[in-house]
């Protein structure tokens, strides 16, 4: 514990603004692949506990795609798509057996899948940690304020993320798509007896939640270093996430997202050794004090 | 035995109980009927203390006992079995029997002693009896047959020794001849345990061949109460509910 | 009833005897750690089962207990200098004591919140020992070891007594386990799993006899981690990690989950994959994703479990 560090850094603007940003851009990162989580599980009722893995595969697809083309886009893009035909797969293939039976057997699925995929990542790309570097467009000097540091690509990153989490939004309230999706999250037999199909409303939403976690792991590639195992803990503080913002709402996932990012931000200068223990702490207050979520509905 | 005075309960803004009086003598034989959405289930649900009553009173003997948990009212002497029979599907018949006599006792949460115990054993081997699901102690509940798991729904009631039982709906889902059967088998608990029977049921023939008394529910409130001649001859009754349900069960 | 109850102890006093002998056939020191080491973890994951096989209680964090129990008792060795009898039953206190609060405060959830809860309690239990270096020695684990003092003749130091210790402890848990789900309370476990609802229209306060269960699940889990901290000589922050929850829920899934000693198989499985897996193959994970996979997906009942689903069908069927 460094309480004495932690007031120096509130007491000095450069560092308050430094930490935020990056807070920031942790919760952006964050927010896409909680917000998958939570769609995936207020529409299925299903924890998709390998939701870290495909972030992981949204970076290492990314990291290919670059250094096969030298385009971010590109590489941004086709990441997401794939890892999003990856959900869409390993949903159809797998997850859809074990929906009826109890949650042990969902989370067994997933941890076979993680751990499959660890090793394939290790024998892919190699044990090493990888760098795919910045990319050539956002090689050029932080804009500063206060003396704080703001990388352009951060800027960058967060206009994307929020764009997305706009567009998320306009798509489940605003589209007939969205609309099934949350009726189907209500009530998966009435809509099926209205003669939607079910299976496809899964995968789709399988298929988006995969292609926001690629996305996510895609644009984390030029500032974090890639490794088998990284999903680990995304996957964790994903899951702290969307169950403090609440299971299936896409704005409780923002909110929880950007406070887990300061935490982690802040946390490491004054509670380097706690700041997952503090994530645990908010956690377990808002299961005991409103088990859904502060955002979620009740049921 | 049991007295409902100004009974009410809504459920989201749907008066689903609205001020219901009646009275149920010991001993007595009683069926409730009344059109579905009548609150027939909810009055049982109210007695036994799956929801507490918004407002009025529920008398057992002298005691008050509206708004109770369940397992209080459950283990005052209120014994109820389920529309869809309620069951254990993973123990035997016996087991489950044993456990209901168990929790009666109040032994269910002994560390110590094994079953099965030869007193809560011979107790159980009764009520096996008194339904008729002797030959089948050893089957696992699951794998009954429905009209079984209605018998076993109500031997689980009987377990705990009720002074008053609460059976919503014993015949339903069943065939003609298996509702014979069914409400035979309940007559013939009432009388030798001489307990306080409430039953919901929806077949006339069976509710005027069998009850003492019928207490008629509409909208959430008593319709009519009375003898079986009287509410044949009823002329809200035959309005509100026989007029449609008594012809197409007849035909 | 009572001749029932002989003939558990006779079974009990059998096993006990047969791992005695055991090392007379394979003496080497391979055998011993991994009978110590499955020891604990069966303890662990048939305590794990009571609650999730036969209360219907999903926990996602019962490892909370492991490392609750390693590290409490390998403090009180190691600070207190106490002897192991008093340590052992102090740690059983501890963590009954714990398992009350925790399980008070997680009971009252449903479903998935119940397993999310147990989960963030394990992990903050884990967060304190990583941040708590001066007492716990960070994420280093416990330096120095733990002593080993002799009590009644017996010298834990000693691999061999350790050995017998284990073997008497693991006996004696199954025993007493074994004992609980046979009892008015185990049935009545079983019910709540079934169906609480009618449960509680039998007069079973639902909530007390689940508290009960999570406390008695927490006490034996305690012991599994207190035995491997006797092992080890020290204790890990790993013990409190989530992997060993969910080491112990595989264990159980693989076993079987619907039988009493499908997790004690199941424990042997997973030990013996480990050690025969990395032996052949540094593709691990791999190997073990694609086992974990069959059984979730193909396997359901457990290997225990389809063996006694099997044999009662022919027996059904030769009648």
């Amino acid at each position: 514990m460094d309480p004495q560090a932690l007031l120096t850094c509130l007491s000095t603007a450069s560092c308050v603004i430094t930490q935020t940003t990056g807070g920031l851009i942790s919760g952006m990162l964050l927010f896409l692949v909680a917000a998958g989580l939570s769609l995936i599980f207020g529409t299925l009722k299903v924890v998709n506990f390998m939701h870290g893995s495909l972030y992981m595969l949204g970076a290492y697809f990314a990291y290919t795609l670059y250094t096969a083309t030298g385009n971010f886009t590109i590489a941004v893009v086709g990441a997401a798509l794939g890892v999003g035909l990856f959900g869409l797969v390993f949903e159809r293939l797998f997850m859809s057996r074990v929906y009826n039976t109890d949650v042990l057997m969902q989370l067994l699925v997933c941890y076979g899948f993680i751990l499959i995929l660890d090793d394939a990542v290790k024998i892919i790309w190699g044990a090493e940690f990888l760098s795919m570097g910045m990319p050539a467009a956002f090689q050029r000097p932080p804009i500063m304020i206060a003396g704080g540091i703001l990388p352009v690509y951060y800027l960058f990153l967060i206009g994307v993320t929020l764009g997305v989490a706009l567009l998320l939004g306009l798509l489940l309230t605003r589209t007939r798509a969205g609309k099934i999706v949350r009726a189907a999250a209500v009530n998966p037999t009435m809509t099926s007896a209205l003669g939607i199909n079910t299976a496809l409303v899964f995968g789709g939403v399988f298929a988006l939640g995969g292609l926001l976690a690629g996305l996510s792991g895609a644009l984390a590639a030029p500032v974090r270093s890639m490794v088998a195992g990284m999903g680990f803990s995304i996957l964790i503080e994903s899951f702290i996430v969307t169950v403090i913002g609440g299971m299936g709402s896409i704005g409780g996932a923002l909110v929880g997202a950007l406070l887990i990012g300061l935490v982690r931000s802040f946390g490491t200068i004054g509670f380097p050794l706690f700041t997952e223990g503090v994530m645990f702490l908010f956690m377990t207050l808002v299961l005991i004090t409103k088990p859904s979520g502060l955002f979620g509905k009740e049921h | 035995m049991l007295t409902v005075e100004n009974l009410h309960k809504s459920f989201g803004g749907v008066n689903a109980i609205n001020g219901i009086d009646l009275k149920f003598d010991a001993g007595t034989l009683t069926a409730i009927i009344g059109p579905n959405g009548a609150g027939k289930t909810s009055f049982f649900n109210l007695i036994t203390g799956a929801f507490a009553p918004d407002q009025g009173r529920i008398l057992f003997g002298t005691d008050d006992i509206a708004g109770l948990s369940s397992p209080d009212i459950v283990k005052r002497g209120i014994g109820r079995a389920f529309q869809i029979a309620s069951i254990f599907p993973s123990l035997t018949v016996r087991e489950t029997i044993l456990g209901a006599v168990n929790a009666h006792r109040g032994w269910h949460t002994k560390l110590r002693r094994r079953f099965p115990l030869g007193e809560a054993n011979a107790q159980a081997d009764e009520v096996m009896e008194l339904v008729g699901l002797t030959a089948k102690a050893d089957k696992l509940s699951g794998n009954l047959s429905h009209g079984d798991q209605k018998l076993l729904d109500i031997a689980l009631a009987l377990a705990l020794e009720p002074r008053v039982l609460l059976l919503d709906e014993p015949t339903a889902g069943m065939g003609p001849e298996e509702r014979w059967q069914m409400i035979d088998t309940v007559h013939k608990l009432w009388q030798r345990k001489q307990m306080t029977l409430i039953f919901i049921e929806h077949d006339m023939d069976i509710v005027f061949k069998y009850a003492q008394t019928i207490r008629v529910l509409s909208y959430g409130a008593v319709l009519a109460e009375g003898k079986p001649d009287e509410i044949r001859n009823h002329p809200k009754v035959i309005e509100a509910y026989l007029g449609t349900a008594y012809e197409k069960g007849r035909g | 009833m009572r001749s029932t109850v002989w003939l558990d102890i006779v079974i009990a006093a059998a096993a006990m005897a047969v791992l005695l002998l055991l090392p007379l056939v394979f003496p080497g020191k391979a055998f011993s750690d991994f009978m110590i080491r499955l020891s604990a973890f069966a303890i662990f994951a048939t305590s794990l089962n009571l609650l999730v096989g036969y209360t219907g209680l999903v926990s996602f964090g019962h490892g909370l207990f492991y490392g609750l129990g390693a590290y409490s008792f390998a403090l009180m060795m190691q600070k207190l200098g106490t002897s192991i009898p008093v340590a052992f039953i102090a740690t059983v206190g501890v963590s009954a004591a714990v398992a009350t609060v925790v399980g008070a405060i997680c009971i009252r959830l449903k479903e998935i919140y119940f397993s999310f809860l147990t989960l963030a309690f394990q992990m903050l239990l884990h967060s304190v020992i990583i941040a708590w270096t001066p007492l716990t020695g960070g994420d280093q684990g416990l330096t120095g070891g733990v002593p080993r003092p002799p009590f009644l003749g017996i010298r834990l130091d000693d691999p061999q007594h350790l050995y017998i210790f284990c073997s008497a402890v693991l006996v004696v848990s199954l025993y007493i386990m074994w004992h609980l789900v046979r009892s008015p309370f185990g049935y009545t476990m079983r019910m709540i799993r079934d169906n609480p609802r009618r449960a509680e229209f039998l007069g079973v306060r639902v909530w007390r006899v689940r508290l009960l269960a999570f406390v008695v699940a927490g006490v034996f889990g305690s012991i599994g981690g207190l035995l491997m901290s006797l092992f080890v000589s020290s204790a890990y922050p790993d013990f409190a990690y989530w992997t060993v929850s969910g080491e112990a829920v595989f264990m159980i899934l693989m076993g079987g989950i619907s039988v009493f000693f499908g997790p004690l198989v199941g424990a042997v499985m997973l030990l013996l994959l480990n050690d025969v897996v990395t032996r052949v193959t540094e593709h691990y994970s791999l190997m073990l994703g694609i086992i974990i996979l069959c059984f979730a997906l193909g396997l359901r009942k457990g290997l225990l479990g389809f063996v006694l689903w099997a044999w009662e069908r022919r027996r059904a069927g030769a009648q």
